[in-house]
């Protein structure tokens, strides 16, 4: 499983990067960086809700 | 336009109304039964959440041009009223300074001012919540932030409302109070700039006059602009979002329970609530070219209302948010808006908003409306007229 991110549409909403911070972090302006391509074994419930959280649809999963 | 089913039409006030409604869900589902609502030589209302979040994502359609939002200012808010690619300018120099990283250092700060206002009623065991707390709070983070005297407080409480909310029935009405208001404002930070240029300081203000972008620095017009948005976009909607949050929790003692007892239902149950209440139910937005959706036609120079707070309730896009669940996940909400407008205070809003509920709670778990209390809510912005609490006196 790999987690994607659109950087046009990420707003900096932070909802992925306080939900499951060892996946996603925030840049200088707030905004996301993932931490991780390939989602780990055994975290995909945190990266799903990192994804689902973002009201911008800035992460998908692939 | 069509009639809802109760036969009625929205009127102009409707996104008024929305705000101070005692359930704008089930207002919010009664226009969503149609996409668009024109009020005629008004503005459109967009109602669902895939047609705002598109709304949201196109600024250079759906502009925020400076007519959009008239607040007696005589220049644009700073960033509100600019669209990009300007707009992104601003965003880069203001974005790192109110970044979540950066306003997770004024926690402790936000701990003491939240104890400090609960020691004034605690040992009484009442209060007004809207007056004792929800207004004073926000104000005082903001001074401290700002390195601005807490002397001025009531001054600041008057500038705020002197715009939010003027007397008057009408826009004509309202004007004078308005207009007379923006002076003041303007003049007391240009005051305040010149002081901090003879004597610098370490604040949020100072930090704001040091910064650039591309070797530019922002001129002392841009300052004052960005200033004058700060006291409309941050001290009321905190209000009005601890008002939303603690009417709903005096009268859902399940609920409050379960965020007292357990602190760590907290940040999401503050994610819920904001949703759950939008107590910012829409935002503006003025059209740059002639557009259709859902089959009706809307033209370039026509004001548009994005309804997030019916777009957060909307069950066709999430199944489930008709009711309320303090541990949703997802919960995608847009009470803070989208797309480039993005609320800039969302991350400082979130930390008081959390340490308020939290540190409240600590001391004061149990509490109850007064009886016989009937909440009103206030119009165009959600926060109450009043909340009147009684809780057995605490230390
Ligand atoms: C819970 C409290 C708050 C809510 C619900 C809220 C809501 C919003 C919303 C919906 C917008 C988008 C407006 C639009 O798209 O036209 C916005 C923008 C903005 N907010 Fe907030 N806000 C809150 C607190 C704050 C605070 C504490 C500040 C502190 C300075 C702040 C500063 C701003 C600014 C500067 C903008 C304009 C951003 C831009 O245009 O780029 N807000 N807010
Ligand atoms: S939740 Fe979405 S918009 Fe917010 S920081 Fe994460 S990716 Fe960006």
């Amino acid at each position: 499983m790999r987690i994607t991110l659109d950087v046009d549409r990420c707003q900096g909403h932070g909802r992925c990067y306080v939900l499951a911070p060892d996946l996603f972090d925030a840049d200088d302006f707030g905004h996301c960086v993932l931490l991780v391509d390939d989602v780990p074994a055994g975290r995909e419930d945190d990266a799903r809700t990192g994804v689902e959280n973002c009201p911008e649809q800035a992460l998908g999963l692939e | 336009m069509e009639a809802d089913d109760e036969g009625r039409s929205p009127s102009g006030s409707v996104v008024v109304d929305l705000a101070s409604a005692d359930d704008p869900r089930a207002m919010s589902r009664m226009l969503r039964q149609q996409r668009v609502h024109t009020i005629e030589g008004m503005f459109h209302l967009l109602t669902r959440r895939e047609d705002v979040e598109a709304a949201l994502r196109k600024p250079a359609v759906y502009t925020s041009r400076p007519e959009a939002v008239q607040l007696g200012n005589i220049r644009p808010l700073i960033p509100l009223s600019v669209d990009p690619p300007k707009h992104v300018k601003y965003r880069r120099i203001l974005d790192p300074l109110f970044a979540p990283k950066h306003m997770a250092a004024l926690e402790d700060e936000v701990v003491t001012l939240v104890n400090q206002i609960v020691d004034r009623f605690a040992a009484k065991g009442s209060c007004d919540f809207h007056e004792d707390f929800a207004v004073p709070l926000p104000c005082t983070v903001f001074l401290r932030l700002m390195g601005l005297p807490l002397a001025d407080l009531d001054m600041f409480l008057e500038m705020k409302d002197g715009i939010i909310r003027p007397p008057g029935a009408t826009q004509e009405e309202q004007e004078p109070t308005r207009r007379r208001t923006a002076q003041n404002i303007y003049a007391y930070f240009e005051k305040t700039l010149a002081e901090r240029r003879r004597a610098p300081t370490d604040d949020l203000l100072a930090q704001i006059m040091g910064s650039s972008v591309d070797g530019v620095q922002l001129t002392d017009e841009e300052i004052l602009d960005i200033c004058f948005l700060f006291i409309i976009a941050g001290l009321d909607t905190v209000t009005d979002s601890l008002d939303c949050i603690f009417g709903y929790l005096s009268q859902e003692p399940e609920h409050r329970r379960q965020l007292a007892s357990d602190e760590s239902v907290i940040p999401s149950a503050i994610e819920e609530l904001l949703r759950w209440e939008s107590p910012v139910p829409a935002v503006p937005r003025v059209l740059s070219e002639d557009v259709e959706v859902g089959g009706c036609p809307m033209k370039a120079g026509e004001h548009v209302m994005l309804l997030i707070g019916a777009a957060n309730t909307d069950d066709a896009a999430h199944p489930g948010v008709d009711s309320v669940d303090l541990l949703r996940n997802p919960n995608p909400h847009l009470a803070f808006g989208g797309g480039v407008h993005r609320c800039l205070g969302s991350h400082l809003a979130r930390i008081e908003l959390r340490v308020a509920v939290r540190e409240w709670h600590k001391r004061i778990p149990e509490y109850e409306l007064v009886p016989g209390t009937v909440l009103q809510y206030t119009e165009g912005l959600r926060s109450l007229h009043h909340l009147p609490l009684t809780f057995a006196p605490a230390g």
